[in-house]
């Protein structure tokens, strides 16, 4: 900042004032001639109220960053080393905050938004580099709530113009695997539910896999798809010991959160099990269920390609209709493929027709049926008869009720409670 | 079609709008008939040299136009139009006591709106009639759906195939507006594979100005369907019956009406409610009405792989499964939002026009066919 002298040196104006640690000094800034110096040494009564001043903050080069970027900036690293992330995450996921300062926006948002921004952020650095991290984790870590997260992560997203990838499912699933404290006995894990991480981890993925060819994971959270695919691997490994164990109790011996959707998941996957081993010779005579198909889940992964293209055909909506229309003479829709398919099976000889490979929401029946709403000859323009309107108008006689009921209201409110 | 009918009318108009034409005599009397009769002499000679056959460039000039709007034009026959325009306008600059509702500039909206109301039979005969004409020419291209119907889409996807494309249109073309040609006046249906859907309208947003301060708990008091929380809201809540809609209501006069279904229902809802207003002393009147936003929605009744849609539309499309089921893709021409579920539901919202709407579901409609097989 100039100030009103001159530099005895060179003779610029173009002095500045600079702090080399403790001491205060006018510089100036084209010669770097030192013009004043402040006081050096200090008293005994002076050093009882002086503070240690840190490095980063003596060498100035904050001075251009304000309070709450500078602590924004910080708790980004925080996060990072929260996380173990490696270290050129750090530097991206910094210049992604500053960046996002750089916005009158963001510069004047509430705290509670910077504070989710950091999230934001770091999240972003990891997508790109394909980290599976989930906004679950991170809003778990920043004790936010995931509706203000989502809209602070999608507007700068928008602000940045940034080009985030999705997550990756091979990734998540691995790292969210491993975090199953299954892998080693302990006082709440009996040994007969210990399992080798890698077998589990391989049958894990081929689930996911075939959840993801049959729509299962589409348009869902991946989390609860990964963890009803963990419990049927898990099972299917030693099914003898581990049918009688639940999903609840699973995730609470694995020490993991059991997210809500995960049972459902469960039935999806299985109801696609059952219709795959269908097509196994083997498995048919011995009609399997949901909870014994989990026995010949091995084979059933074994050969899941051919299986899923026997099993299952591609279709839409109108191809079942006809099909509905042609067999039983209804028009029913999507929802009866399951009974069409036992219509096909006589005593168990012939596999089952292949069913339609939809998203379940494909094949349940629609809730309510939406009527086509009837061509409407309004023109906008037509006369508007007052006894309409009026229709929609108190009469006096009506009002002083009204009025009455209120004061009576508010008389009511405000008696019992004396201000 | 309306060619034909053309010459006959313009001279019905000549006894109608300029029943004082004067005999052509060099720059005597009101310069301005003398250039809109050799205009006229000029387009009528045109016209008597071509009520004999109909080229492939004329037809162009009917209500078939509006194609134009959904097939990237560089082809012959909007050549052959623009040489016609140019002749005309070389005449006489000033056209405006002439009709010329027939030149494709003014053929927006009526046309646009008018491709509601065709039959569903005649687009599934075009249908067929132009899938089969473009798949033959374009068969080396590897996905010839995309490639094609993003040629015949809006400028913001892939650009028109080049050399094969061209060539094909003219003839196609003529195919087409053969059959164009012996079908009434009903507008043609968009060249490109339309999709036999159209989207229904769901909602639709609209302001207005009433002009005058109003006082909300005077009107909380008189109307029965109002509702009035200063403490929650700074607006009177109305709702009336038919058509069902709610509107805001604003102490500066300004209002909000939602809920309707069509634009004519949202301006009839829009003036029931100053109407209101005005029987309860208010000089109300009814200025700005603006039609703010519409949504629309329909079901292409295939299911949609959302995720490899997001990798090859990454600029257009958002899609997070942890925060949304559906994908949000950014169309920028027109510039409407499109949420895409896994069912094959499509909703579309922002835009101030119906046109828009079906144009955007028009332009989707090849891409999501695209990701049809999983």
């Amino acid at each position: 900042m100039p100030s009103g002298g001159r530099c005895p040196d060179c003779g610029s104006t173009e002095l500045v004032e600079d702090s080399h640690y403790s001491q205060s000094q006018l510089v100036c800034s084209d010669c770097g001639c030192v013009v004043t110096e402040g006081i050096l040494t200090t008293t005994f009564s002076d050093e009882g109220n002086l503070r240690e001043v840190t490095y980063s903050r003596s060498t100035g080069e904050n001075e251009q960053v304000s309070r709450s970027e500078q602590r924004g900036l910080r708790r980004v690293r925080d996060l990072c080393r929260v996380l173990q992330l490696p270290s050129t995450f750090e530097d991206t996921a910094v210049a992604y905050y500053q960046q996002a300062y750089r916005h009158s926006g963001i510069r004047a948002a509430r705290l509670q938004k910077k504070e989710v921004l950091v999230g934001c952020c770091v999240l972003i650095t990891c997508r790109q580099h394909n980290w599976p991290l989930t906004m679950g984790t991170i809003c778990t870590l920043l004790y936010a709530d995931l509706d203000v997260f989502s809209g602070t992560y999608m507007q700068i997203v928008k602000l940045l113009g940034l080009d985030v990838p999705s997550l990756c499912l091979t990734d998540l699933v691995k790292t969210y695997c491993g975090s199953f404290r299954l892998f080693q006995a302990s006082a709440s894990v009996p040994a007969k539910y210990v399992e080798d991480k890698e077998k589990m981890l391989s049958r894990t993925l081929q689930l996911v896999e075939l959840a993801d060819e049959t729509w299962l994971v589409t348009g869902r959270h991946p989390l609860p798809v990964i963890t009803a695919a963990t419990f049927l691997a898990w099972q299917s490994l030693k099914p003898s010991d581990r049918l009688t164990c639940s999903l609840a109790r699973f995730c609470k011996l694995a020490n993991v959160d059991l997210p809500y959707p995960a049972s459902s998941r469960l039935q999806e996957l299985l109801a696609v099990l059952l219709r795959m081993a269908e097509q196994l010779a083997w498995l048919q005579v011995l009609k399997l269920d949901k909870r014994s198909v989990v026995k010949h889940i091995g084979d059933l992964l074994q050969h899941r390609h051919t299986l899923l293209r026997k099993a299952f055909r591609e279709g839409t909506a109108e191809v079942e209709a006809q099909k509905e229309l042609q067999e039983q003479g209804q028009g029913q829709g999507q929802g009866k493929e399951v009974g069409s398919s036992s219509l096909d099976l006589p005593e168990g000889k012939r596999p089952a027709s292949p069913a339609l490979l939809l998203p379940p929401c494909m094949l349940k029946p629609p809730k309510r049926v939406c009527p086509t709403p009837p061509v409407s000859t309004v023109t906008g323009d037509e006369n508007i008869s007052d006894s309409e309107i009026e229709q929609y108008l108190r009469t006096p006689q009506e009002v002083r009720d009204f009025q009455r009921a209120q004061a009576a209201r508010q008389a009511a409110t405000s008696g019992p409670n004396p201000p | 079609m309306r060619i034909m009918a053309l010459p006959s009318q313009l001279c019905r108009e000549d006894e109608v709008r300029l029943p004082h034409l004067l005999p052509p005599h060099p720059r005597v009397g009101p310069p301005r008939m003398e250039e809109e009769e050799t205009y006229l002499q000029l387009y009528l000679n045109q016209c008597a040299a071509q009520d004999d056959f109909i080229p492939p460039g004329l037809p162009l000039l009917s209500p078939v136009v509006p194609e134009d709007v959904y097939i990237s034009d560089s082809c012959n026959p909007e050549t052959a139009f623009n040489s016609h325009l140019e002749e005309v306008k070389e005449t006489s600059g000033d056209f405006s006591s002439v009709d010329l509702s027939f030149l494709p500039d003014e053929l927006t909206q009526e046309n646009k709106d008018q491709t509601v109301i065709r039959s569903k039979h005649e687009i599934e005969e075009n249908c067929k009639t132009q899938s089969l004409q473009r798949r033959l020419p374009l068969s080396s291209q590897q996905d010839v759906g995309l490639g094609l119907h993003s040629s015949s889409s809006s400028e913001s996807h892939a650009p028109l195939p080049p050399g094969g494309a061209n060539s094909v249109h003219p003839s196609e073309k003529s195919n087409s507006l053969s059959l164009a040609s012996i079908t009434p006046m009903t507008p043609m249906t968009p060249l490109s594979e339309c999709s036999g859907i159209v989207p229904q309208l769901q909602n639709i947003v609209s302001t207005a100005n009433l002009a005058c301060k109003l006082d909300l708990k005077k009107i909380a008091l008189h109307a029965k369907n109002a509702e009035y929380n200063p403490k929650r809201f700074a607006a009177v809540i109305m709702r009336i019956r038919e058509p069902r809609t709610t509107a805001l209501i604003f102490s500066s006069g300004k209002m909000v009406c939602t809920g309707a279904k069509s634009e004519e229902q949202s301006r009839l809802a829009a003036r029931k409610y100053a109407r209101v207003v005005q029987k309860l002393g208010f000089p109300a009147r009814f200025l700005d009405f603006k039609i703010q936003n519409m949504v629309g929605s329909c079901d292409v009744r295939f299911p949609i792989r959302l995720e490899g849609l997001v990798l090859t539309h990454q600029q257009f499309s958002s899609y997070e499964p942890e925060l949304f089921p559906g994908l949000i893709y950014r169309m920028v021409k027109p510039r409407i939002v499109l949420l895409i579920f896994v069912s094959g539901k499509v909703v579309l919202t922002g835009a101030k026009e119906r046109s828009e709407i079906y144009e955007a579901f028009e332009n989707i409609y090849p891409i999501l066919k695209g990701f049809k097989k999983a």
